[in-house]
């Protein structure tokens, strides 16, 4: 928890004054060498992180008859765009794309506003079976649905909640609970208590205290807990997987492999259909980058 | 796990209304419900009552059709143990979770380090690293399966033009090799968060630390292994115990590439455990006691987690 | 900046409620009305949806009220589907499957009677029958059939200077070594024995050398001598390098295509192979069909398949009379020839026979072994859960030290279960 506000500027502004850096050596033909180095090497790593989607992203523009061409060609010989036109008519992506959205959004959307009283309230309060609290959170956090699976269709047998977005919503949520409640009990207990007790001062309460001073300070915990849970969600397999059954209920990961069947195996959609997803998320995660190196600062030194 | 319960009935004895100070203790026991409340329900409806539905479905006898029986005690147990592949899919998870955690760190360290160097288009090459993390597990997985293709895959196109193999391979067919590439996919989609978790605590060291190290003279080397390293523990353990639960329930890589197959050949403890119920012979019962086996090792890492946060001092107060 | 992505963040969980408003509240099943059906159906190729489709539309025009919500679901994926859907107490009301005694033996199933008119069921072709009843009952009603044949490539087995198709596993294995020598990029034998299909390849090797799932007085003998030497036949080819690479990991839409492609020299075929396969590649592929080799040169067996529809009794049966409209609606003779037709299947119904085999050349052939076919033991109860585990283990045999220790384990499988 000892975490410094000073590293959660970070990432802001100019990159350089960075604590830490590796790259201490005066400026001089050596300096300049070495970050060449690095930079090479950096290149390539990206290179490296990226060459998958990129032949995804060929392969989703070959046509039918190029996918099974042997030799296998890096480019596709004819750029078919209408892949993308066609799996938008075949198959209820939009549909499945709504699931995924849906189910993430509002998983997260619970997760916080559950995971946010409780780590307020621990972090600034003493109380009888906090530590408790605490234990089931730490302990919970090592639960993940896959492990869980049969359990979990079994209650929702049980409560007749199989094949609805609903149980999808409350696993995701429950399931990513823990890790938000730490992540932001960790940054409510690095800022100072004495800035919400200068509010309080002015009349405000608990909850204007903590809407008004300590929120926008723990903006980058927030950005964590928000990515971690959506992601977790968006990426979550088995449960969906086993609990939904209708086509217009099942998010984008059960429906995607449907392209490759064994009367035919329409790879050049099943990737089309993966990068209509994969983009946005990609572009969020690139708009928050920087306060996610914040928000991990936090959660990591605990 | 039942403490809770009594945190919150925790002072909940039947106040009596004419002491005033009972009644206060009474509220200031409450006082936290509205806080914490939603939390702990969410928690014990959703995930902890799928345990206790797990364990208690590991006794029962379940038809192929899913039509519960009858109750069977240990037979479901029994039926495990006698799974001629059980050890063989043990085996390989420890070696699965092993590999893959280890590999992952390891490389995360040198990746953390590159991120946090100063060099032109630095950001460039952090968004790059973030892609796997922010695309899908299951679709990473698929693009790799098709890469891997024997007869229209990329790879053996890439590894025959540089030389490293004269025909093609069929990569995902020997379990080995197949095993191997898995791996290196769960080493893949896991490096973001680790590479990003280190990288933040590179940045929470702090600059006079490294001022001190080169006023006494000490070398690169010398200071990585002596400062950085000691005062990335926090950062490694958290990276660690959540890539060790991640990899032990990572599912969508093997059934998505290899199915567990052929057999159960490629086969964790956790895509065996799916099968058991959903495909192959359909024996939920014997699933469930599969699935209380893996609990149990994820309660066992668990423990190991507590005592290595030295939960104790934590959170006393 | 902070502002501004705090307002970024509310906007984006705004937009989600949003959908979460407009997206459609859930129900489990086919709805709660009891003019709604959900019917599961296997996708068989391109054509499948759009041929019930047309089927629902007419159907739901000439019963108002009615209402059939269809499901496609992919074969690979239809046995982990099917079993959630029991388990998940999700089942259709109406589905397309390969097998239904256990089904049938949980009590889960309509009866035939209760949902077939006995015009429709009394039309459907004998050799079918006795593989659609659980201990003496109807329960599966055919929805289509297929018999397998050997395919090989003519240009193929021309250049290796073979002037027949072989009919001994001897001649087989001989040719499949000219077919090497002549030419190492074509694989001789397309051998899918992986999870997709591998129950039926099995099968097929197995009955031509007197072997099979079970013996002639219906116990299970899936670890007969019979089986073991099949196995130990197949693993000798597949080391031999007479074969596609890993035949244990295979499916058979990869042999089936690379077969349209010429580069596999012979196989065992489906009927829909020419219509699924090769047409889209090479309509001009120079293949022949010949009947399946078998160990001795003996009379030759061959792989019979019926797929199913079963009707579900969900909320205590309240659907039945939907179900029942819908399925005589589909038995009608040109309704279930005009499916059989464009699916490339043969027919399951004496009229749909009569319509379909004078119009069809090519299915001659196959109408033609089809006495002499042997069926899976589809009436077992354990036979769905066995034909699972079977599709994964099987494909490891030909890998393993001792095969037989395979073909046990399958054995003990099928004792387990009945």
């Amino acid at each position: 928890m000892s975490t410094q506000i000073k590293s959660r500027q970070a990432g802001r502004g100019k990159p350089g004054g960075r604590p830490g850096s590796v790259n201490r050596g005066k400026p001089g033909s050596a300096g300049r060498a070495r970050v060449a180095i690095l930079a090479g090497v950096g290149y390539l790593v990206a290179f490296i992180f990226i060459a998958p989607y990129l032949e995804m992203a060929l392969t989703a523009l070959k046509p039918d008859r190029e996918l099974t061409a042997s030799p296998t060609t890096f480019l596709p010989k004819h750029w078919d765009f209408t892949n993308f036109v066609d799996v938008w008519k075949a198959a209820p992506i939009w549909q499945n794309m709504q699931v995924s959205l849906i189910v993430a959004g509002v998983a997260t959307l619970i997760a916080l506003l559950v995971a946010l009283p409780a780590a307020y309230y621990t972090a600034r309060n003493r109380f009888r079976g906090r530590g408790a609290f605490l234990l089931l959170v730490l302990v919970t956090q090592m639960f993940a649905p896959t492990a869980l699976v049969i359990g979990i269709y079994r209650e929702m047998v049980a409560l007749n909640l199989t094949d609805t977005l609903l149980a999808l919503i409350l696993v995701n949520a429950a399931f990513n609970l823990p890790f938000c409640v730490w992540i932001l009990h960790g940054y409510f207990s690095s800022i100072p208590k004495e800035l919400e007790e200068a509010a309080y001062l002015d009349g405000a309460g608990k909850v204007t205290a903590l809407t008004r001073v300590t929120l926008p300070l723990s903006l980058p915990g927030l950005v964590t807990a928000v990515i971690y849970t959506f992601i977790g969600a968006w990426n979550e397999y088995v449960v969906a997987l086993t609990i939904t059954s209708s086509p217009n209920r099942q998010p984008l990961t059960v429906a995607i492999p449907g392209f490759v069947t064994s009367y035919q195996a329409h790879w050049q959609y099943l990737f089309a259909t993966s990068l209509i997803a994969i983009v946005p998320v990609v572009i969020l995660f690139v708009c928050i980058e920087r306060y996610l190196v914040g928000g991990l600062t936090a959660g990591g030194v605990k | 796990m039942h403490n809770t319960i009594e945190a919150r009935g925790a002072g909940a004895k039947a106040p009596a209304p004419s002491s005033k100070s009972a009644l206060r203790r009474f509220g200031r026991a409450l006082a936290p419900l509205p806080w914490i409340g939603p939390a702990v329900i969410l928690i014990v409806a959703v995930v902890l009552w799928p345990v206790f539905e797990m364990v208690r479905t590991s006794i029962l006898r379940i038809s192929s059709s899913g039509a519960t029986i009858g109750t069977r005690g240990t037979g479901n147990y029994r039926d495990l143990f006698d799974e001629t592949d059980l050890v063989a899919v043990l085996l390989r998870t420890v070696v699965w979770v092993v590999g893959v955690v280890l590999v992952t760190v390891v490389i995360s360290l040198a990746l953390g380090q590159l991120l946090n160097a100063r060099f032109p288009g630095r950001r460039v090459v952090r968004w790059a690293v973030i892609v796997p993390w922010a695309a899908s597990v299951l679709m990473t997985a698929l693009t790799w399966k098709w890469m891997l293709n024997y007869y229209y895959g990329v790879v053996n196109k890439v590894l025959q033009g540089v030389g490293l193999i004269d025909h093609p391979v069929n990569w995902l067919s020997n379990p080995t090799q197949a095993l191997i590439w898995m791996m290196w996919v769960a080493v893949f989609v896991s490096l973001p968060f680790t590479s990003f978790v280190i990288l933040a605590g590179l940045q929470t060291i702090p600059e006079d630390v490294y001022e001190a190290a080169r006023v006494d003279g000490a070398g690169r080397a010398r200071t990585y292994f002596q400062i950085t390293l000691p005062l990335l523990r926090p950062s490694l353990l958290v990276a660690a115990i959540i890539n060790v639960i991640n990899v032990f329930n990572s599912f969508p890589i093997i059934y998505a590439m290899t199915g567990g197959g052929p057999g159960s050949k490629t086969d964790t403890s956790t895509t065996f455990m799916y099968k058991l119920a959903f495909t192959g012979s359909g024996d939920v019962g014997e699933s469930a006691a599969m699935a209380v086996v893996n609990f149990a090792l994820i309660l066992i890492l668990v423990l190991l987690y507590l005592r290595a946060v030295g939960w104790r001092g934590e959170t006393k107060s | 900046m902070k502002r501004h992505l705090i307002g970024v963040i509310a906007a984006g969980l705004t937009v989600t409620l949003g959908l979460a408003g407009c997206s459609k509240g859930s129900s489990s099943g086919g709805g709660g009305d009891s003019k709604t059906i959900r019917f599961v159906a296997a996708i068989y190729d391109d054509k499948t949806k759009s041929l019930w489709d047309s089927l629902i539309k007419t159907f739901e025009a000439q019963n108002k009220g009615y209402k059939v919500n269809l499901e496609m679901v992919d074969w690979t994926q239809m046995d982990a589907k099917v079993k959630t859907y029991v388990q998940t107490k999700q089942t259709p009301d109406i589905l397309n499957y390969n097998a239904f005694a256990d089904f049938a033996r949980d009590g889960l199933l309509f009866p035939t009677s209760d949902v077939l008119s006995s015009q429709s069921s009394g039309d459907i072709l004998p050799s079918f029958v006795d593989g659609d009843k659980y201990k003496g009952t109807q329960y599966g009603m055919p929805l289509l059939s297929s018999v397998r044949l050997f395919f090989y490539n003519k240009d193929v087995f021309k250049k290796a200077g073979i002037d027949a198709p072989p009919k001994t596993w001897d001649d087989v294995k001989a040719d499949a070594q000219k077919i090497k020598d002549k030419d190492k990029g074509i694989f001789p034998l397309g051998l899918p024995l992986g999870a997709e299909e591998s129950q039926a390849e099995f099968f097929m090797w197995a009955m031509n050398n007197g072997g099979g799932y079970v013996d002639p007085s219906g116990n299970w003998a899936i670890d007969s001598q019979a089986n073991v030497d099949t196995v130990n036949y197949l693993k000798d080819l597949t080391k031999s390098g007479l074969t596609q690479p890993n035949p244990e990991t295979t499916d058979r839409k990869d042999v089936f295509n690379e077969f349209a492609q010429g580069k596999v020299g012979m196989l065992n075929g489906a009927v829909f192979m020419p219509a699924g396969f090769i047409n889209k590649v090479n309509a001009k592929l120079p293949y022949g069909i010949a009947p399946l080799p078998t160990k001795t040169g003996a009379a030759p067996s061959t792989l019979g398949v019926q797929d199913f529809l079963v009707a579900f009794k969900n909320d205590g049966g309240k659907k039945k009379d939907a179900v029942s409209k819908f399925l005589n609606f589909f038995y009608q003779t040109n309704n279930v020839a005009n499916f059989q037709k464009e699916e490339g299947f043969l027919p399951v119904t004496k009229s749909a026979g009569a319509v379909i085999s004078s119009a069809v050349p090519y299915d001659k052939p196959f109408v033609d072994a089809l006495p002499s076919a042997k069926f899976y033991p589809t009436g077992n109860a354990a036979w769905g859960p066995l034909a699972n585990t079977v599709k994964e283990k099987i494909g490891t045999a030909i890998t393993a030290k001792d095969p037989k220790s395979v073909l046990s384990e399958l054995q003990q499988t099928a004792q387990k279960n009945g």
